[in-house]
């Protein structure tokens, strides 16, 4: 299942849904057909026991004829005395009467005495099962029974005439040779003629013929049927057969005439005439089919010699089944279609936003996480597309914090190795100057016991000199040179020692302008233009103020020598940008420093000034700023400028303004 | 010249020593030379000198060791201590110790004459004047709360936390014919065992005063400038000298004496 899509699935579960429901209500619909089918059947059964029920009715009317005329004197009167026109007349009239075809008395010995149809014919013999069942037994009997042509044509010409039928060949038909059938097929009824003694004197016999005789089928079919009609056609259909053959009937021909002489397929007939078993069901009737239902009939001697039929026109229910399961057919071609829209519409909704969302995964996944989903429905996908859009929204956050985070931390990490290659730069400074200190602790010592006696002995020498004496001039020089020489070993002394700087709270500005203006006349004699940016909401720190302003001083001077005459110092006062620190910037237009000896400015006795400079100038400051908590930044270009940055704390003053 | 007075040299360095003997035996000293700590106690115990005067930083015996060693067998000597290395604690533990006084190097001659006439008036007051009229000289009640450079100067603390600075009145009697002081200008730093101010005599002599304590000078005492007696009449009380902002006097402490311990 994993090559087919999503949609593809869906589809294919909708499709055996709608499948299996289609098949379904085929089912149920065939079923339905069935019983419909099995009820017509049912009906037949029940409309052929009505039939029987009028054939047995007829049969029993001409018994009870015959019966009650039997009984009458004329009639016991006729056998005895011979008959006389009396009895002629009387047996025509009820012959006329009842409809009768046949109206015969015979006397005990089964001669002839009177035949109401055939008054001219009598005497003779008449070889009647019938009759002899009367005779043997003296009980009133009647039967349907096989007339044969001579017996026929002994009662009457006519009789002969309308039982003869002509075959008709017929679709179905049991095959036989003979091309028309001349006997006929009767309801006899007898009954005993009795003396006045009672004794048997004669018997009564009187018949119907079947034959084109339709007042039975016309009868049941319009009881039963009621001469409903279908297409024209009339749907019940009532039939007796002489053997296999129609000889009342109203079963039409395509022509419209009654279908007498056409016969029962050879399936009825072997089942019914050859077997004696009752038919129910289909059958092709002449040119219809039908629902049928065919029981034999037996003579006296319980021998089948005909069948009656019943059917019900079939096409009424093969319409109503063909509708049925057309209509069943249509219901479950639109329940199919509109499963299937409804399938491919659900199957679209389904699928349409997963496709979206699993092209916005696609897109996250590439890193594009600005991609949002539109909500489209309030469903369970709607929710999936809803978290979706906020998953991808919270991701997308979380990644820019994360960016956010990772370049505050480059910064940091940035931040931190200039902090830290400072703190080794300040480190090397304070270890250089810790041993330079070391260095000139000892050097000073050494230096100092040579100068103690060249100070001693030039003085003695000067003091035996006389004032006016042109050495004194020589001896004042060397006296004041060794001087100097022990105020360099002071200084010296001092800042290896580093004497600790005495705070108080004071304003950096005002050092700044104190000292520029110490150092106005050198700035005068430099020619150098000075230019302040001075913060005037600088906070008060705690500082050594003469200490400070020495730094100051190194600074500006500094600048001064390196500065051509027209040249720019700026100074400029602020605040750190961490707040923490007070921030002084001397800021010239000077020759400014190489490369190589920015790391060098700092060492004492460095200089660029020749015999003009101890070297100690910026060394010193450096100490004094290292005392105060600060620091001293160089930033040079040569040929450009120097800018020197002076970072003072910001800290805790109140403790001391207690003082 | 029975008076003249005996002097002992003592530095590891010759040229040291022959410089400072070349600029007192003018003077009518007799100098004598040593070049080492043991030296200088084997002459000491020999010839009995008024002063010794003796370099700190010496291989062997240390300046330091012999004025312990030397002061302990004779407490009235007076022994002045040269550094090349002036470390300001050093010399103070020395004075301290009983030092008379210290000398950073290089110095001019005259610097060192006006010290050892300071030293032999120093000595002169030993020999002449018992302590007890030493003590009577007092003009005023022992103060409270004094801290001195013994023989030098003294310091107070104030409530205000400054340090109040006067000088020692046995400075001012080794000082022959105390003129005027030549004060600092206010708000210069000054440095325990540094000079704070110069004691000026008659003859125009300078006279390094040592500063008890490190700090910036907030103010002088006008009154004694317009007139020195007061020094002399009071130089415990009202003829104080210099008001001192301390730097860490707690720390410094540790180099002063208390006055009554002295």
């Amino acid at each position: 299942m994993q090559r087919f899509s999503l949609r593809t699935k869906l589809l294919l579960s909708f499709s055996t849904v709608i499948v299996v429901s289609a098949l379904l209500s085929l089912i149920i619909g065939t079923y339905l057909v069935k019983t419909i089918i099995a009820q017509a059947q049912g009906k037949v059964k029940l409309d052929l026991n009505s039939a029987r029920e009028v054939y047995q009715e007829e049969s029993g009317n001409i018994k009870d004829v015959v019966r009650l005329t039997a009984v009458r004197f004329f009639i016991k009167d006729a056998v005895l005395k011979g008959h006389g026109e009396k009895l002629k007349g009387e047996l025509q009239n009820i012959r006329d009467q009842e409809h009768l075809d046949v109206l015969t008395l015979v006397n005990r010995q089964s001669r002839v005495i009177l035949r109401a149809h055939n008054p001219e014919v009598f005497g003779d013999q008449l070889n009647d099962d019938v009759v002899s069942h009367v005779l043997s037994r003296q009980k009133v009997v009647v039967s349907t029974q096989i007339v044969s042509k001579d017996d026929l044509e002994r009662e009457s010409r006519d009789l002969l005439e309308r039982s003869r039928i002509d075959l008709i060949p017929t679709l179905q038909e049991r095959p036989r040779t003979e091309t028309e059938e001349t006997s006929g097929m009767m309801i006899k009824a007898a009954a005993p003629v009795l003396d006045y003694d009672g004794e048997l004197i004669g018997v009564l016999l009187g018949g119907r013929l079947l034959n084109r005789n339709y007042e039975i089928v016309d009868n049941v079919k319009d009881i039963v049927y009621r001469g409903e009609k279908y297409k024209g056609k009339d749907i019940g259909t009532v039939t007796i057969f002489q053997g296999d053959l129609r000889i009342s009937t109203n079963v039409l021909r395509l022509d419209g005439d009654r279908a007498i002489g056409t016969r029962v397929s050879q399936e009825v007939y072997d089942q019914v005439i050859g077997k004696g078993v009752p038919w129910i069901g289909r059958a092709f009737v002449v040119n219809d089919w039908y629902i049928t239902a065919y029981e034999p009939i037996k003579n006296i001697s319980g021998n089948i010699i005909g069948m009656l039929y019943v059917g019900i026109l079939e096409a009424p229910y093969v319409d109503l089944k063909n509708r049925a399961v057309l209509t069943f057919l249509g219901v479950a071609i639109l329940s199919v279609t509109l499963l299937a829209i409804v399938a491919l519409f659900t199957t679209e909704n389904i699928t349409r936003p997963l496709k979206e969302l699993l092209f916005a995964t696609q897109k996250v996944a590439q890193g594009n996480l600005s991609h949002r989903l539109r909500v489209k429905s309030g469903d369970e996908i709607g929710q999936l597309v809803g978290s979706f859009n906020q998953m991808t929204g919270e991701l997308q956050k979380a990644t820019e914090k994360y960016q956010v985070l990772t370049r505050t931390l480059e910064d940091k990490v940035a931040e931190k190795t200039e902090e830290l290659r400072k703190a080794q730069d300040q480190l090397i400074q304070t270890a250089k100057l810790t041993s330079l200190g070391k260095l000139a602790a000892g050097i000073a010592h050494e230096v100092n016991n040579p100068l103690t006696s060249i100070l001693i002995n030039s003085h003695l020498v000067a003091e035996k000199l006389s004032e006016d004496d042109h050495f004194q001039e020589n001896m004042r020089l060397i006296i004041d040179e060794t001087t100097r020489c022990g105020a360099i070993v002071k200084g010296l002394l001092d800042f290896s020692r580093q004497t600790p700087p005495e705070k108080n709270i004071s304003d950096l500005n005002e050092v700044v302008e104190n000292t520029l203006q110490m150092l106005k006349s050198q700035i005068l004699v430099h020619e150098i233009q000075v230019k302040k940016d001075l913060d005037r909401e600088l906070p008060e720190i705690m500082i050594d103020v003469n200490q400070i302003k020495q730094v100051f001083t190194n600074m500006i001077l500094n600048a001064l020598d390196a500065t051509p005459k027209g040249g720019w110092l700026t100074v400029r006062s602020q605040m750190a940008s961490d707040k923490q620190f007070v921030e002084i910037t001397f800021q010239d237009t000077g020759h400014g420093i190489e490369k190589g000896n920015i790391g060098k400015i700092f060492d004492p006795f460095y200089t660029t000034k020749g015999m003009a400079g101890s070297g100690l100038g910026l060394s010193v400051s450096y100490g004094i700023m290292r005392q105060h908590g600060g620091t001293i930044d160089v930033q040079s270009e040569p040929g450009k400028g120097t800018t020197m940055t002076i970072q003072l704390p910001v800290t805790e003053y109140q403790e001391d303004e207690a003082v | 010249m029975e008076n003249k007075a005996k002097i002992l040299v003592v530095d590891d360095e010759v040229p040291v020593c022959r410089s400072i003997s070349s600029a007192l035996e003018p003077e009518g000293y007799l100098v004598d030379q040593a070049l080492s700590g043991e030296e200088a106690l084997q002459k000491e115990g020999e010839n009995r000198y008024d002063v010794i005067i003796a370099d700190l930083m010496m291989p062997g015996m240390s300046g330091m060791d012999l004025l312990r060693a030397v002061k302990e067998k004779r407490s009235d000597i007076v022994v002045i201590m040269i550094t090349g290395y002036p470390s300001m604690k050093t010399a103070v533990q020395a004075v301290k110790l009983g030092a008379f006084d210290y000398l950073p190097k290089p110095f001019a001659p005259s610097e060192l004459r006006n010290l050892i006439s300071r030293a032999l008036e120093r000595k002169r007051i030993y020999e002449e004047k018992a302590p007890v009229e030493e003590k009577a000289m007092a003009k005023t009640p022992l103060p409270e709360g004094l801290y001195c450079i013994p023989g030098h100067s003294w310091a107070k603390l104030e409530d205000d936390g400054n340090v109040r600075v006067g000088i020692h009145e046995l400075y001012l009697r080794t000082v022959k014919n105390f003129s005027s002081i030549k004060f600092p200008d206010e708000n210069e730093k000054v440095s325990q065992g540094e000079t704070c101010l110069w004691v000026v005599d008659t003859a125009g002599n300078l006279h390094r005063l040592w500063s008890p304590v490190s700090g910036r000078v907030i103010s002088i005492n006008e009154e004694v400038e317009e007139d020195y007696s007061r020094v002399m009449e009071d130089p415990y009380g009202s003829g104080w000298l210099l008001l001192i902002k301390p730097l860490r006097f707690e720390e410094e402490l540790e180099n002063l004496l208390p006055f009554d311990k002295e």
